[in-house]
């Protein structure tokens, strides 16, 4: 190496070398997401069809106009919204009491924090085709439970009343270990001797959870629960394969309707309209997290 | 001038049979050349059945050596929705066995090649052919047909006494009957709207047994007549006399059939011959009846179709040119059971007696009707759908069949089908 071109390399290189860096994952995002992204944007703004997927005309604003005149649009968007927040909810609650249980060391904590983290390892395909047989209404392990305590079969996933419920049981099921796990490495930054401080100082368990251990844990709580709530949104595999949306729409989620208006109707425009809602609703909850975690920011500098 | 003409004559004459020689070696050089066609079906994957169909279109490599069949092999549930966006991007298999639905709507878009040169000469094409000619063109031609019948566990109910039934009250009462003589299960059914293309192919049997043709004389789409009411109130019926396992999709139900815990259904020659195939209920002890309404019931009918971006138009269309002719029907016939052919080749004398079921069906393929609705064949899916939606509202939520429907025929007509 020359003098003179390690005095570039210490110059111009190093101005320019993270955008070398930055440039493959920027091409890989362009490529696979953002174009796609803008190509959607473009989709739900003409009259494209799955069969003639280049040949679609522009039609402004009328795949948007139709959602909105359309009952079953909001249906849907409900469905969706009480879909993630019960997912959030429950996922997050049951994920940190999960943690919090394990946190502290004792006999075959191991092998209790990998059953705990079964559901998270297991595939949701495969999973949820077991969860198809054990909520089976003849032959199912639930409805043998039922039945040998005396009590009615119910049909879980059958019946208006009991399908979200049902789906939102197998989610919490999937979703829950990898909040525990989050929590669980939030939790193991909590310095003891704060800890230790408080309850010299006569604080009780609650306390020192609230007073100490909470707003250790509350930015990966709140990422968390980020995350939880755009899978919830975008969830296909659980919904699709234990109740295709139904019935009667119960569970027809956004993305759920994506598929039944992109491959029945082979309304491509239609359909990436949807899933323009879609994303207005995942940029919605991101921009919650990102005005709420400013607050936490603000309230922890005080 | 008698020279000059004589002379002519001769010239033309070596003219031609030189252009014919010159054809020929091309046409045999082209015959030589190594093709390989890709061929797809969702019965490739099923059990025993795929690998006979299989088997019978092979036998084509041992007329045309130089050609090699690869399978693309979709299960049935996935098959319209791979196909489409397939064939949408350009790409795709050269041959295509198609859904009638699927057919239509590919013919429509643009994605099949008129194949009229692989049915030249072919005398004996029968009506299972007539809806391969979309807008005077042959993009199609018959695979198989089949049609609807109620198929029951002869051992099973001839141990409960029980009467094989003609109508739906029978039919509710033969499945108790049986269900309480032997713990099987009384009937199976299709019944959520999430496995809809089964679902609506499946109640089109109701509908029709009802007298219903969804469309009036001036082809206006007509739901809410008092046929579909009766028909949908009629699945009501059948719904809550709890015989059908609530909840188990259609294969499921299918194997429990194969598995002899089944007494009564309603299923197509192809689903019969699979629950008749290799299974713990011989095919001796299926038996299959008239389906239990007044008026005939339905037929699936799958089509063969080649592809517009096949690189290899001419070999797909002589590989059906064989497979409609004698050997690839004969072929054909041994591994489809008591399914329409293309040409009415008779099912054989070994397979009808080990088969006792398979001739209820060939009668009812003289009467049975198309799943899609005429003048509505692309949107017949869609329309169903809304259809379907009503009456899954009607098991579900208890809803009134007649407000049910009349619900569904102003959503169809708000949307201008």
């Amino acid at each position: 190496m020359t003098p003179g071109s390690s005095k570039w390399l210490s110059g111009k290189g190093k101005a320019i070398a993270p955008y070398v860096f930055i440039l493959p994952p920027l091409a890989y995002l362009a490529v696979f997401m953002f174009w796609p992204l803008a190509r959607q944007m473009w989709l739900s703004l003409t009259d494209t069809r799955l069969t003639n997927p280049n040949g679609g005309s522009f039609v402004g604003l009328e795949n948007y106009q139709w959602l909105f005149d359309d009952p079953e649009f909001y249906t849907t968007l409900n469905v969706t919204v009480l879909y993630a927040a019960v997912t959030v909810v429950l996922g997050v609650a049951l994920g940190t009491i999960s943690a919090l249980a394990i946190n502290r060391p004792f006999p075959g904590r191991p092998l209790a924090r990998a059953i705990m983290l079964f559901g998270w390892a297991v595939p949701n395909v495969a999973a949820s085709l077991i969860w198809l047989w054990m909520y089976n209404e003849r032959s199912g392990v639930f409805n043998d439970m039922l039945a040998s305590l005396g009590l009615d079969r119910v049909s879980w996933l059958t019946s208006t009343h009991m399908a979200f419920s049902s789906i939102v049981a197998v989610t919490v099921w999937q979703v829950a270990p990898f909040v525990m796990l989050v929590v669980l490495a939030a939790l193991q930054s909590v310095p003891d001797e704060v800890r230790e401080a408080a309850r010299v100082d006569g604080a009780d368990a609650l306390s020192v959870f609230r007073a100490v251990t909470l707003p250790h844990i509350l930015p990966s709580l709140q990422l968390v629960s980020l995350l939880v709530a755009v899978w919830s949104i975008r969830r296909f595999d659980i919904i699709y394969l234990l109740t295709g949306g139904g019935p009667i729409g119960s569970t027809s989620t956004l993305v759920v309707k994506i598929r039944q208006t992109a491959f029945e109707s082979h309304e491509l425009g239609v359909a990436s309209a949807y899933g323009a809602i879609g994303l207005i609703l995942a940029l919605l909850v991101a921009f919650v997290h990102f005005v709420t975690d400013r607050r936490r920011q603000k309230w922890m500098a005080q | 001038m008698f020279t000059r003409a004589r002379r002519s004559f001769l010239t033309g004459a070596a003219a031609l049979i030189a252009t014919a020689a010159t054809a020929m070696t091309l046409n045999a050089s082209h015959a030589q050349e190594p093709v390989t066609l890709v061929i797809a079906n969702s019965q490739w994957v099923d059990a025993l059945r795929g690998k006979n169909l299989w088997n019978a279109v092979q036998q084509y490599q041992k007329v045309a050596p130089n050609v090699t069949l690869v399978q693309e092999a979709i299960p049935s549930a996935e098959f319209a929705d791979k196909i489409t966006t397939e064939m949408a991007a350009g790409q795709g298999p050269d041959i295509a066995m198609m859904q009638d639905g699927l057919f239509y709507t590919a013919a429509d878009a643009g994605f099949l090649v008129d194949i009229s040169k692989a049915v030249e000469g072919v005398e004996n094409l029968n009506a299972t052919n007539d809806h391969g000619v979309v807008n005077g063109k042959r993009l199609g031609i018959a695979w198989q047909r089949a049609v609807y019948a109620l198929i029951y566990n002869k051992p099973l109910v001839d141990k409960a006494g029980a009467k094989v039934p003609t109508n739906v009250d029978e039919l509710i009462a033969s499945s108790q009957a049986v269900h309480q003589a032997t713990g099987a299960i009384g009937f199976i059914s299709r019944h959520q709207v999430s496995d809809l293309t089964g679902f609506f192919m499946d109640f089109q049997n109701w509908a029709y047994g009802y007298g219903v043709n969804w469309v009036d004389s001036d082809g206006k789409l007509t739901i809410d007549t008092p046929e579909a009411v009766a028909a949908v109130t009629a699945f009501k019926k059948m719904y809550d006399a709890r015989i059908i396992p609530v909840g188990d999709d259609f294969p499921t139900q299918r194997t429990r059939f194969k598995e002899a815990q089944v007494s009564f259904g309603i299923d197509n020659s192809g689903g019969t011959l699979n629950i008749a195939s290799g299974a713990a209920l011989a095919p001796g002890d299926l038996a299959a009846a008239p389906l239990p309404f007044q008026h005939p019931g339905a037929h699936q009918q799958i089509f063969l179709g080649v592809s517009t971006h096949s690189k290899h138009q001419e070999a797909a269309i002589d590989f059906l040119a064989w497979l409609v002719g004698p050997e690839g029907q004969a072929a054909l016939r041994e591994a489809s059971g008591p399914d329409a052919l293309a040409t009415d080749v008779p099912v054989t004398e070994a397979f009808q007696a080990a088969n006792p079921w398979a001739e209820t069906f060939a009668e009812l393929a003289k009467d049975s009707r198309s799943t899609l609705i005429p003048g509505y064949e692309v949107q017949t899916t869609q329309i169903m759908r809304v259809v379907m939606e009503a009456v899954e509202r009607v098991l579900v939520a208890d809803d009134d069949p007649q407000a049910a429907l009349t619900r569904a025929q102003r959503k169809i007509d708000a949307k201008r089908f």
